[in-house]
């Protein structure tokens, strides 16, 4: 039994041309006390809303039976029942496929009607026994069922036909991409980029996708997710100074020894450290923002940010997206907070006087608050394990 | 002559207050002062919290002279007025 795995799960989608939202719909959860973690996508009969409330209904139902370990076929005839019809096509209907993976590794994937999934094990594809089940009832709906024991540096790509049908209507792509072309730009990206993220080998796989499509313009729904089984990434992110000076030692050799990467938010922090380890702190101008306040280089310490403000603006993008054109002090410390599986926040509770003024701006929240505000959403939007220490 | 240095404080309450405007600076210098300054950021160089108040900010250090509620005009005339006194000296 392997107890150090950590299971990165990614996802990205493009919705169809012309839509306002996603036909197709994926969620994911853990389930810290049983060690487990399942995610589920689904792909609703046609696009736009009402595929999104078919493929939405699906992803909750399949995440709450699966989670309470019902019978798979009495589920799913459930949630084909509880479908509303479509009034056009007197059906009602949506796919799905299902990861539901233990930190041991013992993994089940089920799967009705979207392209078959690929396992990667060792930039090649693992094929499992896998066996197909139907219901009495729904006899031309065929469940696959793959079981087996996912290993470090395993990956599991779930995807909706929008991807492998990208590019139809593209006289490059007559047929579309096909699940053989996703395989070989899936093999060459982790060949080239071994240690790939969940999140960015889903983002390559749907902007690939959509560079397929005539006018770069998605016919479909276009949605991918990848799980990733992996030694954790650990981060410590400092930020404040103790409340008791005696214990600035303490934190200093707290980021000294710790075994991942290091992150400090907050001036006076960063100038404990740089008198407590006896280093030297210089500002990156690269990073220069005029919203922003830069990023500094510390040896030793991946990334040295100012406080309130960036911690701010990582909660807003954590929230509403990365700004991915900007390489500013706060998109850094969001790409480090979402590359990292484990973090630890070690939060100085001393209140910063400078920050009570009150002819400041009001954004200049009190340090515990925006923190509590980020590791509860890397909990649950982005399924982080999370420590807090406050000093 | 000795290039005349200005430091702005990049802190949290000085950003909030202004220092971003200072900082462009760095980027684009005034003709008249190419290869006369050196600018650099420092971390909070603690001028609020010393009796200046928390709100004077965002504050410069020009040659050492602070400069509370600073702004990109009020640093450059600062640093002519060095330069002429300089140049005065010289002369």
């Amino acid at each position: 039994m392997n107890d150090s795995l950590f299971i990165d799960i990614g996802s990205h989608q493009e919705h169809k041309a012309g839509e306002s939202c996603f036909g197709d719909a994926i969620a994911s959860e853990k389930l810290p006390e049983e060690q487990r973690i399942i995610s589920v996508l689904s792909d609703g009969l046609g696009s736009g809303v009402k595929a999104n409330i078919l493929s939405s209904m699906t992803t909750r139902m399949a995440l709450k039976f699966v989670e309470s370990d019902l019978d798979l076929v009495r589920s799913a005839e459930v949630m084909m029942q509880a479908l509303p019809v479509c009034q056009i096509r007197k059906i009602s209907y949506a796919t799905f496929s299902i990861i539901d993976a233990m930190l041991e590794g013992k993994t089940r994937i089920y799967e009705m009607d979207n392209p078959p999934c690929f396992i990667v094990r060792e930039a090649k594809q693992y094929h499992p026994a896998h066996h197909e089940i139907s219901s009495e009832h729904w006899k031309d709906r065929i469940i696959n069922v793959y079981q087996f024991v996912a290993k470090e540096e395993d990956r599991i790509i779930i995807m909706s036909d929008g991807v492998t049908q990208a590019g139809l209507g593209n006289p490059k792509y007559p047929l579309g991409w096909q699940r053989e072309g996703v395989w070989k730009f899936v093999e060459n990206q982790v060949r080239r980029h071994p240690h790939i993220s969940a999140r960015d080998l889903a983002e390559a796989i749907v902007h690939e996708a959509l560079e397929k499509e005539p006018d770069g313009k998605a016919g479909d729904d276009i949605s991918c997710t990848v799980v990733y089984f992996r030694k954790p990434r650990k981060l410590l992110l400092l930020s404040g100074p103790p409340f008791d000076e005696e214990k600035d030692h303490e934190i200093a050799e707290m980021i000294d020894y710790y075994d991942g990467k290091t992150a400090i938010c907050g001036g006076t922090t960063a100038n404990i450290i740089e008198r407590e380890l006896c280093l030297t702190c210089e500002m990156d101008k690269t990073s220069y923002d005029p919203n922003i306040p830069m990023a500094s280089v510390m040896p030793g310490i991946d990334l040295v940010t100012e406080g309130i403000l960036t911690l701010t603006e990582v909660y807003r993008m954590l929230k509403e997206g990365i700004d991915e054109d900007k390489d500013n002090a706060a998109t850094r410390l969001a790409k480090l907070l979402l590359d990292s599986d484990k973090i630890d926040f070690v939060i100085g509770t001393k209140i910063n006087e400078a920050h009570q003024d009150p002819n400041l701006p009001m954004e200049l929240d009190i340090r515990r608050n925006i923190v509590k505000k980020i590791f509860r959403l890397l909990q649950s939007k982005y399924l982080k394990e999370i420590s807090v220490k406050y000093v | 002559m000795d290039k005349i240095q200005v430091k702005i404080c990049a802190g949290t309450a000085c950003f909030v207050m202004g220092a971003p405007q200072i900082q462009t600076l760095e980027f684009s210098v005034p003709e008249d002062l190419v290869g006369k300054i050196e600018v650099t950021e420092v971390r909070c160089m603690n001028h609020c919290s010393q009796n200046k108040g928390y709100n004077k900010g965002p504050f410069v250090e020009v040659n050492g002279e602070v400069i509370e509620e600073a702004t990109l005009e009020k640093v450059i005339a600062k640093i002519r007025e060095l330069i002429a006194k300089e140049e005065e000296k010289n002369c």
